[in-house]
């Protein structure tokens, strides 16, 4: 580009960034009030003593993070190796079914696997949570089957698991892997495919050395996407996890109710939020190392 | 024995379009040499895609045989093939360096490490674009990048390089250039090229053979020379630099392969006969390139004027000039003869012939019989 143009370009663009900063206001303003102020004062909230009916109260203290760390730690590590499993089963599950729906010839075809993979947000979460209970209950549908089949003598215990956790947090975000997977298989051009294969790879080599390093940034976001809303899920473990499959989600939920413990609540919101924005800073670190390379 | 590199035999590829089976390319049989530039030639949509990528082996054939160095490549996939391909969008991985991109074939091969990068090194010295080996390919011009594409393909050694309209995408100036670097390449590595181009002046200048295509048929296949003076068809007359289609009825076949062609006006001329034209052809055009006409003035009744005696082999005509361009070298002439049939013709602006005819202008029109080709209307 001709340097004097583009000089023009950065003073004509200096104007509109003025204006665009005062159409932003408001939006900033709301951002700052409701969430950047609370989000202080549950910070300082954390490190505030318990008093009656799980107010906050001076003096400053750290108990909420020791207990963390310690009564708390294997809820919190339970959080995040589901979160983790949840994002690994989405992404094997995932990746096959989008590469399936953006290679389809036939446009309607993609069109309908894609509303069908879509069509489960139309039902409300939580009676989409509720119908796996009837699923995988004692006497369930599943268990009701089996055991008419006779491939089982006595029902399996699903209901109350990690398990059934972890299948209806695979259900609830799988769609969220899916998406940006098939975006980035969409846009990437087959012609790279060709030239592998043109080149002397197999179908294997081809994938690993092609296809998935160009389809990484959908990959990277579809992980972020699943792993950060399941380690905080708390309608899914609830209905589903009994006390066995409790998250932090659930916990966090309970310090802020009648019998709660407002400061501990908010130590436990804080680790977890801590957790989030370093699942974050990978995505970023990987993203931009794609993107570099 | 000659040494064929490839061999098509009698290749037809159909497609399912909407519903319907579109024929790509239409009983296809040629044999190309070993160490030939060899064109596929032909306007877009003829089939000369389709056909290096039957070679390459990104498609099958629906019947027919690509042998390559004699080996059948039936159930044998692209990546087993001794080919590699130019593609035309250069497809270089825009997650590798250039240097990652070179040596990709080579580690596919099992080749070390090591070895693989000093080969890559060659390549890209080959192509005459050292130094820019860590670089992405995003950062490269489309000329580097058409570069960077040849090395990879030849990093391979293939015994076959076939490039996909290599030239397609870079500017004419850069073209021309490269046409030349491609020749040389080719003499310098002596590896068989299958060349896919639209651009007949490209084929004409760096082929050592041309096929012409076109729906997939290959119409005829031969030198440039041969392609450009004795074009079979009324498709490779039109579709190879400009031509003249004089229509006319043939009246009769001579032994000497020449046809006497009846014009509009009833004039009888003589032409070769096109191989193509078939024995129950009556309806012909005779195809005649500008530049084989000749124009003389008709002088002044005195019959100084020029040569008018008309010779065996050379027809003459009587035509109007209707219209004259400068273009530089040449003017080219549009004349009317009788029975509405219109010429074009060009001739070179040397010192002698500087004083352009004039528009109305009566003249003589001459060309050699061997010039004019009869074939299909």
């Amino acid at each position: 580009m001709d340097r004097q143009f583009s000089l023009d370009m950065k003073t004509r663009w200096g104007h509109m960034k003025k204006s665009g900063a005062l159409l932003a206001l408001p939006t900033i303003a709301w951002l700052f009030i409701f969430f950047v102020l609370p989000l202080l004062i549950v910070l300082v909230v954390s490190f505030l003593s318990r008093g009656r009916g799980g107010v906050a109260l001076l003096p400053f203290t750290l108990q909420h993070y020791e207990r963390t760390f310690d009564v708390f730690f294997i809820i919190l590590r339970r959080s995040i190796s589901l979160a983790g499993l949840t994002t690994v089963i989405c992404l094997l599950v995932g990746y096959p079914l989008a590469f399936f729906i953006s290679t389809r010839r036939r446009r309607l075809v993609q069109q309908i696997t894609l509303f069908l993979v879509i069509l489960p947000f139309w039902t409300n979460f939580l009676i989409r949570t509720y119908a796996w209970r009837i699923l995988l209950g004692e006497q369930g549908t599943i268990n009701g089957l089996l055991l008419s089949v006779g491939v089982i003598d006595e029902p399996l215990t699903m209901l109350n698991t990690q398990f059934a956790v972890l299948v209806g947090l695979v259900y609830g975000f799988l769609p969220f892997m899916v998406l940006p997977i098939y975006a980035s298989v969409e846009r990437f051009n087959f012609r790279y495919v060709d030239a592998a294969y043109d080149l002397g790879a197999n179908d294997a080599r081809a994938f690993l050395r092609v296809i998935l390093p160009l389809t990484m940034p959908g990959v990277l976001a579809g992980c972020a996407l699943v792993f950060i809303p399941s380690v905080g899920a708390f309608v899914t473990p609830d209905l589903l996890g009994g006390t066995r499959g409790l998250m932090i989600g659930n916990l966090i939920n309970k310090q802020f109710g009648g019998s709660g413990n407002m400061p501990l609540g908010s130590a436990l919101s804080i680790v977890m939020m801590a957790v989030v924005m370093l699942s974050l800073l990978v995505y970023v670190f990987a993203n931009r190392r794609e993107r570099g390379a | 024995m000659a040494t064929f590199d490839v061999e098509l035999i009698d290749i037809v590829k159909e497609f399912e379009s909407g519903g319907a089976r579109v024929r790509a390319v239409d009983r296809v049989s040629v044999a190309i040499e070993d160490g030939e530039f060899f064109a596929l030639l032909g306007p877009s949509g003829c089939g000369k895609t389709t056909t290096l990528r039957l070679i390459a082996g990104f498609e099958q054939p629906t019947s027919g045989q690509v042998l390559i160095r004699g080996r059948a490549m039936e159930g044998i996939p692209a990546y087993h093939r001794p080919v590699n391909t130019v593609f035309q969008d250069y497809a270089l991985f825009p997650h590798l360096s250039v240097e990652q991109n070179v040596m990709f074939g080579l580690e596919m091969e099992g080749v070390d490490k090591k070895a693989a990068r000093k080969r890559a090194g060659e390549a890209l010295e080959k192509v005459r674009l050292p130094g820019v080996g860590e670089r992405k390919p995003h950062q490269l011009s489309g000329g580097q990048q058409q570069r960077v594409a040849l090395a990879r393909a030849l990093v391979k050694q293939p015994a076959v390089l076939l490039l996909d309209e290599p030239l397609g995408a870079l500017d004419l100036k850069l073209r021309k250039s490269m046409q030349y670097e491609l020749k040389a390449l080719q003499r310098d590595v002596g590896i068989t090229f299958i060349y896919v181009t639209h651009d007949q002046e490209e084929a004409i200048t760096m082929a050592d053979r041309i096929a012409v295509m076109s729906e997939g048929v290959m119409l005829q296949v031969g030198t440039p020379k041969e392609i450009y003076e004795r074009p079979q068809t009324h498709f490779v007359a039109d579709f190879i630099g400009e031509t003249n289609f004089i229509p006319g009825a043939l009246l009769g076949r001579d032994a000497d392969g020449y046809g006497r062609v009846k014009l509009a006006d009833g004039t009888v001329i003589r032409a070769r006969l096109s191989h193509a034209l078939g024995n129950a052809a009556s309806a012909v055009s005779v195809a005649i390139r500008p530049e084989r006409i000749g124009i003389t003035p008709l002088g002044p009744p005195d019959g100084s004027g020029g040569r008018h005696t008309p010779l065996d082999d050379v027809t003459v005509l009587d035509a109007v000039v209707t219209g004259s361009q400068y273009i530089g070298t040449d003017t080219r002439y549009t004349l009317a003869l009788g029975g509405e049939a219109e010429l074009v013709a060009r001739l070179q602006n040397t010192a002698e012939r500087n004083a352009a005819l004039q528009s109305g202008q009566r003249v003589k029109v001459y060309w050699k019989d061997s010039s004019a080709t009869a074939l299909d209307h």
